[in-house]
């Protein structure tokens, strides 16, 4: 069972912000999708079976050489907000 | 009756200089302008890049050089891929105004080709959907009949190849978003296998289950796309090329093949679609197919699985929306949490919101092992299940949608009602399997009906073939054409 709790820690994690109206009709359809979801659990476990890549793939390494990357005034045309060469947000670290 | 534009034809028609390449964009391009206000199936035209590409093509005519095989050819591009320079949005609001600094290796192949982009094509939010019709653009119609959708997510690019507002469309496919939108608007749709197309620069929803593909007029087609684009690509970690070449190996004779059926996928499926595809098998067994009967009980928890690590993934996939790099940024805040916050709950559309929700409370702790590893866990029992059906039999015929093309205005109704409707398609995702959607009749209103043929690992040959001998003994009667489009 989902709780209006349950459901402001998870916006809090994913980093969402749930307005107050619309709380209950998220905890209503959230309740639903993961009582769907426990359909799994009733699954017998094939204790043998784990899950790690369909093809199988191992780690490709490449040598540790540098290689020509992207512009950095490209990188930065993106962004809403950018001043000498870097991206600009609000302080939020604080001194002591 | 006409058919839609056929990639040989068009390529002929180029070559043999009863059109120019320019002449023929051009014809695309006025017909999106009239027709792309009702279908809605691109939310961008790149007018400018095609004439550029199509003069380009007309030199080469002119010189007498010989074409590539999708040179010149008029397309579309599903709006999650990255164009260079051109926006790409995820049909996100939170993505609207992002111009990609980098192509998708897909775009980078064919546009070596001298592939002439139309646009980008409509989608649901971040591919999560299966109308379209979450789409910040609104959704795309199915040019079959404007009262029903498209299907989703790849809706605008069924909708541009059906409308013929292009002559193919890349898509791609995580439970169904190639095959469904296939299904619905009459055409064919091929996921090919996990790894056999780059998803390097393709706009992540859920990585492990990702793949693009073609949405096409014809079987034909899908495998000259293919051939294409499948191939390794070093910037994409769980790129493996394809193994073999698709196109000239479709005139094999299917006689001896085993396809097998099981029941599993028939369960729930309105009986007008039962029949359209025990018609197909009729069709298969008079090719000289041997039908033969699998059990895939483990389909059952296919969907519970699928939406389980779809959203894990999404969950993490889309943390990096977060208004400092990239895309939208909200106006007002107190500080950067705030920003992150707000920023994403307003330019994230509600059904993308619900996903990242699901993904995060799978993934939080006390419940991680209850649902996400125990998903993991039965994705190894699936994908055990299908090689076990694979030793008996050669494909597998199902259907792809357990309905015809929904009603407008699908999405707005209970979740779970809507990703019911996944059914048949994420087993094939889970497993990292190729699978077609064709087409194989219609229901009472004209609207056409799917069914998938499903392939072992990298056997994308095999099912091309078993579908392109259907569709060569059917002929034209599974395709119907729109009153819209380009004729050429």
């Amino acid at each position: 069972m989902i709780t209006h709790e349950d459901i402001l820690k998870i916006a809090k994690l994913a980093k969402l912000s749930v307005k107050e109206t619309e709380i209950e009709q998220l905890t209503k359809d959230m309740s639903e999708i993961i009582k769907f979801a426990d359909t799994i659990n009733t699954a017998v476990e094939d204790k043998d079976e784990e899950f790690d890549d369909i093809n199988n793939i191992v780690n490709a390494y490449h040598e540790d050489e540098v290689i020509k990357s992207f512009d950095k005034e490209e990188i930065l045309k993106n962004s809403e907000s950018v001043g000498n060469g870097c991206f600009v947000v609000k302080k939020h670290v604080n001194r002591r | 009756m006409k058919l839609l534009s056929r990639i040989k034809y068009i390529n002929n028609l180029l070559e043999t200089g009863e059109v120019s390449c320019v002449e023929l964009t051009k014809k695309y391009l006025d017909s999106i302008e009239k027709e792309n206000k009702i279908l809605n199936a691109y939310v961008k035209i790149t007018q400018e890049t095609a004439l550029k590409t199509a003069k380009k093509v007309d030199e080469k005519i002119s010189k007498g050089e010989k074409l590539l095989p999708l040179e010149g050819i008029p397309m579309s591009l599903k709006d999650n891929m990255s164009t260079k320079d051109i926006e790409t949005t995820c049909c996100s609001n939170i993505l609207k105004g992002y111009v990609p600094i980098y192509n998708a290796t897909v775009w980078d192949i064919i546009k070596n080709q001298n592939a002439v982009l139309l646009g980008k094509t409509n989608m649901d939010e971040f591919a999560m959907g299966s109308s379209c019709e979450t789409s910040c653009f609104g959704g795309a119609l199915n040019p079959h009949d404007i009262k029903h959708v498209a299907g989703g997510s790849s809706g605008g690019a069924a909708s541009s190849v059906a409308g013929n507002l292009a002559v193919y469309g890349l898509g791609s496919d995580t439970g169904g978003s190639i095959r469904q939108p296939a299904s619905f608007c009459g055409l064919v749709g091929f996921k090919p296998t996990y790894g056999a197309v780059s998803r390097y620069g393709l706009i992540a929803y859920a990585s492990s289950l990702d793949q693009i593909g073609p949405i096409a007029s014809c079987v034909e087609d899908a495998a000259i796309i293919y051939d294409a684009i499948s191939d390794y690509d070093s910037k994409d970690s769980t790129s493996r090329g394809s193994r073999t070449k698709t196109a000239n190996s479709l005139n094999k004779c299917i006689k001896g093949i085993k396809i097998g059926i099981a029941k599993e996928y028939f369960e729930g499926i309105r009986d007008d679609i039962k029949s359209s595809i025990q018609e197909a098998v009729k069709v298969y067994e008079d090719l000289g197919a041997e039908i033969v009967h699998v059990d895939l009980p483990q389909i059952k928890y296919a969907l519970p699985v699928y939406y389980i690590i779809a959203c894990a993934e999404a969950s993490s996939n889309l943390g990096r929306y977060d208004g400092i790099r990239y895309g939208y940024r909200t106006s007002f805040y107190s500080d950067v949490d705030d920003m992150i916050c707000k920023t994403r709950s307003e330019g994230f559309g509600k059904e993308v919101q619900r996903r990242i929700m699901l993904g995060t409370y799978v993934l939080s702790a006390g419940y991680y092992d209850a649902y996400y590893k125990k998903a993991q866990k039965l994705r190894g029992s699936i994908v055990k299940a299908f090689k076990n059906v694979f030793d008996s039999c050669d494909v597998m015929l199902a259907p792809t949608v357990p309905t015809t093309a929904f009603e407008l205005n699908f999405t707005s109704k209970d979740p779970i009602e809507t990703y019911m409707t996944d059914i048949c398609t994420v087993p094939v995702n889970i497993a990292g399997l190729p699978a077609v959607s064709i087409p194989c009749g219609f229901d009472d209103k004209g609207l056409p009906i799917g069914m998938q043929l499903i392939g072992n690992s990298f056997e994308d040959a095999v099912i091309l073939n078993a579908a392109y001998q259907y569709e060569h003994q059917v002929k034209n009667k599974i395709y119907k054409q729109t009153d819209i489009g380009v004729r050429i």
